[in-house]
């Protein structure tokens, strides 16, 4: 019993304790702190310019608190050597919000391109050139669960937007990660569309188990799907908790021009 | 109304500053139309000479000393091609993974993140550095790398070959930089977020998107290396440059015009061929500059 207790408390994807991350004057994310247990699904919401880029570039790793604590995974990311932090980000998988696929590979390649962090330079070539019968028949079942199995070979820049979006979860499932993190996935899609990759994204973590945290425009979208909501406004965290808690006040907080912000705009 | 009259009033003032340049330049030159008028009757008839002689190739050695069985002009000339192309792809093999490894020092795309501190200080010192001595190398023309070498190393086809293969790595790792730096952030910020060292974002993420690209530029600087080996010639690289030169300096004009047109042939080709491989290229990766 006791040693469950331990695990749970343990088991956090991210400590995040009054961390500040400045672009100059500037606080991008600002005094903002909370936690996320290990198989959470949070969806990260705000306007645009409200800090979510740059939170989940924070929990990634791939910029550094200009104050604050943070912990990814039990690791302080402060203090970790860059060789440690590339280690780390083999368990993180990230999906940002152009993909950042490329382009003229075909999708296997991209897919297998998702294990490279941990296979190094070398092994990566020859995974592009010559994919291991491993790797390929994994990937086609990967590719099959998200819808596209039949675009195993095709480059990705002959894919639509919404086909792209797979191959890029395809990449992030192949990772197996820990966390996957994902920044305005519907941003570029159809609403209907924009429904189902949600939907497919929180049924991927639910099977994985790994933790899921996505920043979403959509308010409607997050509260269907999430049990948990971060609100961000203007690098303050303004709400967390369930949809359930989230009141119009909430979101007028969230959404709504304040004063000086119409002040602005005029 | 007021910012375009200015706009074209700004216009005016260059095109009448570069008339005016041009005309010191010429001045000062001593530019005058009858600079294209032969001076004598001697060199009338020379150029008469040598024009006729481009209707009139020569089929045969115009030298008599030439020995009977000595291998005929066309051969000797159609040799001469070969050895330009072999001399132009042997510099563009030293060319194109130098210029690959300037480009990958001289872009920024496959820094580390977070980049800090130290680090991104020796990685701006790597960066100038290699920016700078592509823009030295490139700066001094093929022809005079080509001098210095051969005086410093004697007449050898290598010296040839890094003389022209000095100034090309400068250009193309310059184009290949910029390449690198704007194409490929996207990708190279993806796999460096999930664990990807910087060599292997270069090798993986990088270098297959620039590909097309890269091939495409290469491929045009083959064709200017080639034009370049023929002039190396000159200097005594054993080229179809050479063959021209002797010939022209014994007034064989009708050689030199058939070593003319088999080099212009070959150019043909070759330009056909590259216009092929990017239209080839332009149509299956959906578009590439260039
Ligand atoms: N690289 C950057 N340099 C300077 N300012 C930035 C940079 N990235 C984001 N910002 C600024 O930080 C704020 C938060 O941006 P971002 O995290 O992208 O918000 P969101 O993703 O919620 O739209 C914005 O005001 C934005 O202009
Ligand atoms: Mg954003």
């Amino acid at each position: 019993m006791s040693g469950l207790l331990f695990v749970s408390l343990m088991s956090s994807s991210f400590q995040i304790d009054q961390v500040t991350c400045r672009f100059g004057e500037l606080r991008a994310v600002n005094n903002v702190s909370f936690e996320i247990r290990k198989g959470e699904q949070v969806a990260l919401i705000g306007p645009s310019g409200s800090g979510k880029t740059t939170l989940i570039q924070l929990l990634n790793t791939m910029r550094v608190p200009d104050e604050g604590r943070l912990t990814v995974l039990q690791n302080e990311v402060s203090v970790l050597t860059p060789r440690e932090l590339r280690r780390l980000r083999t368990t993180l998988a990230t999906i940002p919000q152009h993909l950042g696929l490329v382009p003229n590979l075909t999708a296997i390649q991209n897919v297998i391109l998702g294990q490279g962090g941990r296979r190094g330079a070398l092994r990566s070539l020859r995974d592009l050139l010559f994919p291991s019968r491993a790797d390929a028949l994994e990937i086609h079942a990967i590719l099959d669960r998200v819808g596209i199995e039949e675009k195993l070979y095709s480059r990705v820049n002959r894919l639509s937007g919404g086909q792209q979006q797979r191959v890029a979860i395809a990449r992030a499932i192949f990772q197996h990660p820990e966390v996957l993190l994902a920044d305005e996935p519907v941003s570029s899609v159809d609403p209907a569309r924009a429904r189902d990759t949600v939907k497919l994204l929180c049924e991927l973590s639910a099977e994985h188990g790994f933790t899921l945290c996505v920043s979403l425009h959509d308010l409607a979208l997050a509260r269907e799907f999430f049990p948990r909501l971060i609100g961000m406004r203007r690098g303050h965290i303004v709400f967390d908790g369930a949809p359930e808690a989230l009141s119009s006040e909430d979101q007028r907080a969230l959404y709504e021009l304040s004063n000086e912000e119409m002040m602005v705009d005029a | 109304m007021k910012a375009q009259a200015g706009k074209y009033g700004l216009k005016r003032w260059v095109v009448a500053g570069l008339a005016l340049a041009f005309l010191c330049c010429a001045w000062s030159l001593g530019l005058t139309p009858a600079g294209l008028v032969p001076p004598d009757s001697q060199h009338w008839d020379r150029t008469g000479e040598f024009f006729r002689a481009a209707l009139n190739p020569a089929l045969d050695y115009e030298d008599e000393n030439v020995p009977a069985d000595a291998e005929p002009i066309w051969w000797k000339g159609i040799k001469g091609v070969f050895l330009t192309l072999k001399f132009a792809f042997g510099a563009m093999s030293l060319a194109v993974p130098t210029a690959l490894v300037l480009g990958f020092l001289g872009s920024s795309a496959w820094w580390p993140e977070p980049c800090g501190g130290k680090t991104r200080l020796i990685l701006r010192a790597v960066y100038f550095i290699s920016r700078l001595f592509m823009s030295l190398i490139r700066s001094i023309h093929e022809l005079i790398w080509a001098l210095l070498f051969l005086s410093a190393m004697g007449v050898s086809p290598l010296a040839g070959m890094i003389a022209l293969a000095l100034p090309f790595s400068g250009t193309l790792g310059k184009v290949f930089s910029e390449l690198i730096d704007e194409e490929a952030r996207d990708a190279a910020q993806a796999l460096k977020a999930i664990g990807h060292g910087p060599v292997q974002i270069f090798l993986v993420g990088i270098l297959p998107r620039a590909m097309p690209n890269l091939i495409t530029y290469s491929f045009y600087r083959f064709e200017c290396a080639l034009r370049s080996s023929a002039v190396l010639g000159f200097v005594g690289i054993e080229t179809i440059g050479l063959y021209i030169e002797l010939s022209h300096e014994e007034f064989y004009y009708r050689e030199v015009w058939t070593y003319l047109y088999l080099l212009i042939a070959m150019i043909v080709v070759v330009d056909l061929w590259g216009a092929g491989i990017r239209r080839r290229l332009h149509t299956s990766t959906g578009g590439c500059a260039i």
